[in-house]
């Protein structure tokens, strides 16, 4: 008689589905934390509170959002924003890893120094470049509001108004509470961009640099040719980098300018917020989320094409 | 004599690039410096108009180091310190920095980075082992959740803590906090952890499998102590992020015993707006702890953000 056939032992199925258990909270979480309020999110952008909870109310949400005009205004601000932010923490980013890379004496010293703003909170950032300014009492208050510098009554950054805009309604010259944010936020972000800009120039190799100066390469030619379209792509990862981080980064406007003055450095995340939370028109804020989640979407999908992140996980 | 002279070209570039590092840094830490500068001064130096650097002067001298008015004012006005009898030193500190926001803050940062630690090295150690279907489409997915903001799901998620808060009887805005933080904060450093589970050798794990080990033994065993210092830069990350976090709980708590230290710093901006001594000082009370652990785990925290940007 033929015995029944085994049962294979417990500890087989538990190896053979032990991935699956390991990844299962983590997948958990993240789909209570992320998935589900995004896709609540859009279901939120079609509804409107009324007293009776909520009504659904198509595309009203989006076309309100489009019909204010601080909208566009903000857009224009975050456009400002975004463009000057990435163009001074690029440029200076890049001639700070340049030269870092020569190795003279404290480099050591001046890494740890120069990251210690990357470590520190965006609000209190905010606050730190906020004293230095605060009319009348800040330390450079009594610089700035010296009608003889700055006519004619003297300039405080956190109150100046914008000057007219030169192209229709683009906000364009910013306000200087707007430029002072820019620096604000550069001063914060530039010690990672530096990180990720020193890195790339260490891999570029000694030999290809070695036989470029034998050929007679000077440095500006060394730079031009060599070095930026060896560390391009880390460049152009490190510009998406800073787009994510400036259109979500919301503490620093928070502490530093408040949106003011007026609407002058309302950007789009605190708009957000205003929308959300100071109107409640939490519809209306929710259509706004899923304008900058879809920018967001764009921004990350490039940065998986440019990293070829899948390549890597093979 | 042409060589001398090349020396002293590269000499003389090489003193050139110190001076400039050194300008710079100066630049960068001196809007730190002026902060701790404010934070010792006197509410009187620091409503005189016009503003002074150093609080100095004499009616007789510009700059005289034996006139020098420091202060601990604003600390003393942060801490709030009064007497009591039965605490150790005599006095205990009363202000609300010190009694509520900071321990908050501790005690969040501490159990965020604890539960994605271990979630991380979880799915991180499974992703490097082992390769099941839909292995990769998992991990391109886990990576694109990084770019949603916090704060697009934070409106679903003021919702949910609403609902909850009404509906649920043990809701705590604490733990939902927490939950959100863990959220926010795991999948990159799924990505992180995983990237330092690839370096380690997997024959280590297969001749432990060989001598008798089970699985899970093994990961305990073997490929945890040796992720170990990979793992500790994850905990740092996630410490540093939460620490500095503030949007997320402004709009998620509504106690004021449950604040962070960001949000009770928030608070302080409004309350003290002409004192900016006493805001310096809770500026350099809160920074100081994270700005002192970044100096003395510097490697560490350099290697989490490269892994986790240049790889990730």
């Amino acid at each position: 008689m033929r015995s029944a056939k085994p049962r294979k032992p417990i500890s087989y199925h538990l190896r053979k589905s032990l991935p699956f258990w390991l990844i299962l909270p983590t997948l958990i979480v993240i789909i209570i934390v992320q998935v589900y309020p995004a896709l609540y999110t859009i279901w939120l952008s079609m509804q409107a509170r009324h007293a009776t909870g909520w009504e659904y109310v198509g595309t009203q949400n989006f076309e309100r959002l489009f019909g204010t005009g601080l909208f566009p205004e903000s857009v224009g601000h975050t456009v400002i924003f975004l463009t000057g932010y990435a163009l001074v923490t690029l440029t200076l980013g890049f001639v700070i890893a340049i030269l870092l890379k020569q190795k003279v004496p404290f480099t050591g010293v001046y890494i740890t120094l120069l990251f210690i703003p990357w470590i520190i909170a965006d609000i209190i950032a905010g606050l730190i470049f906020r004293l230095m300014v605060t009319p009348d009492y800040g330390l450079f208050s009594g610089i700035l509001q010296n009608p003889a510098l700055f006519p004619p009554n003297g300039l405080s950054i956190l109150t100046a108004a914008r000057p007219a805009p030169w192209f229709g309604s683009f906000p364009f010259p910013p306000s200087p509470a707007m430029i002072y944010l820019i620096l604000a936020a550069s001063w914060r972000a530039l010690p990672f961009i530096t990180l990720l800009i020193l890195a790339a120039l260490q891999t570029v190799s000694h030999e290809v640099m070695e036989s470029a100066r034998i050929d007679g390469a000077n440095l500006v030619q060394l730079t031009r040719y060599i070095t930026i379209p060896l560390i391009l792509p880390t460049m152009v990862v490190a510009l998406f980098f800073l787009m994510l981080g400036g259109i979500n980064g919301v503490g620093m406007v928070f502490s530093l300018t408040g949106g003011g003055p007026g609407t002058t450095t309302y950007v789009i995340s605190y708009l957000l917020y205003v929308i959300g939370w100071g109107q409640l028109r939490f519809g209306r804020a929710a259509a706004l989320a899923l304008l900058i989640a879809a920018v967001n979407w764009l921004l990350i999908l490039s940065v998986l094409r440019i990293t070829r992140i899948n390549d890597r996980s093979r | 004599m042409t060589k001398k002279f090349y020396l002293n070209r590269r000499i003389w570039k090489r003193r050139l690039v110190g001076l400039a590092l050194l300008v710079i840094t100066v630049i960068s830490i001196f809007p730190i410096a002026t902060t701790i500068l404010v934070s010792f001064k006197q509410q009187a130096d620091i409503t005189r108009k016009p503003p002074v650097i150093f609080p100095c002067d004499t009616p007789e001298q510009k700059f005289d180091i034996k006139a020098c008015r420091w202060s601990v004012e604003g600390y003393q006005r942060v801490f709030a310190p009064k007497p009591d009898e039965g605490s150790l030193f005599g006095f205990k500190f009363t202000g609300n920095l010190l009694r509520i926001y900071i321990p908050n803050t501790l005690m969040y940062a501490f159990s965020t980075a604890f539960f994605v630690t271990l979630l991380a090295s979880f799915s991180g150690f499974a992703f490097s082992r082992y390769h099941f279907r839909g292995h990769n489409a998992l991990m391109a997915a886990i990576y694109a959740v990084t770019g949603v903001p916090l704060l697009t799901n934070i409106l679903a998620l003021y919702q949910m803590s609403i609902t909850l808060r009404k509906n649920v009887g043990f809701f705590d805005d604490r733990m939902f906090l927490v939950f959100v933080y863990l959220g926010f904060f795991l999948p990159i450093s799924v990505w992180i952890a995983k990237g330092f589970f690839d370096t380690i050798p997997r024959e280590l794990e297969e001749s432990a499998l060989l001598a008798g080990c089970s699985t899970l033994g093994a990961l305990f065993r073997i490929t945890m102590p040796l992720a170990l210092p990979g793992l500790i830069s994850v905990f740092l990350l996630t410490f540093v992020n939460v620490w500095n976090e503030f949007i997320v709980a402004y709009l998620l708590v509504t106690k004021n015993e449950y604040k962070p230290a960001m949000f009770g710093l928030y608070d302080f901006l409004s309350q003290n707006i002409i004192n900016l001594q006493v805001l310096a000082a809770a500026c350099i009370i809160i920074a100081a702890p994270i700005v002192i652990l970044f100096l003395f785990a510097r490697k560490i925290f350099f290697k989490a953000m490269v892994e986790g940007a240049v790889k990730g």
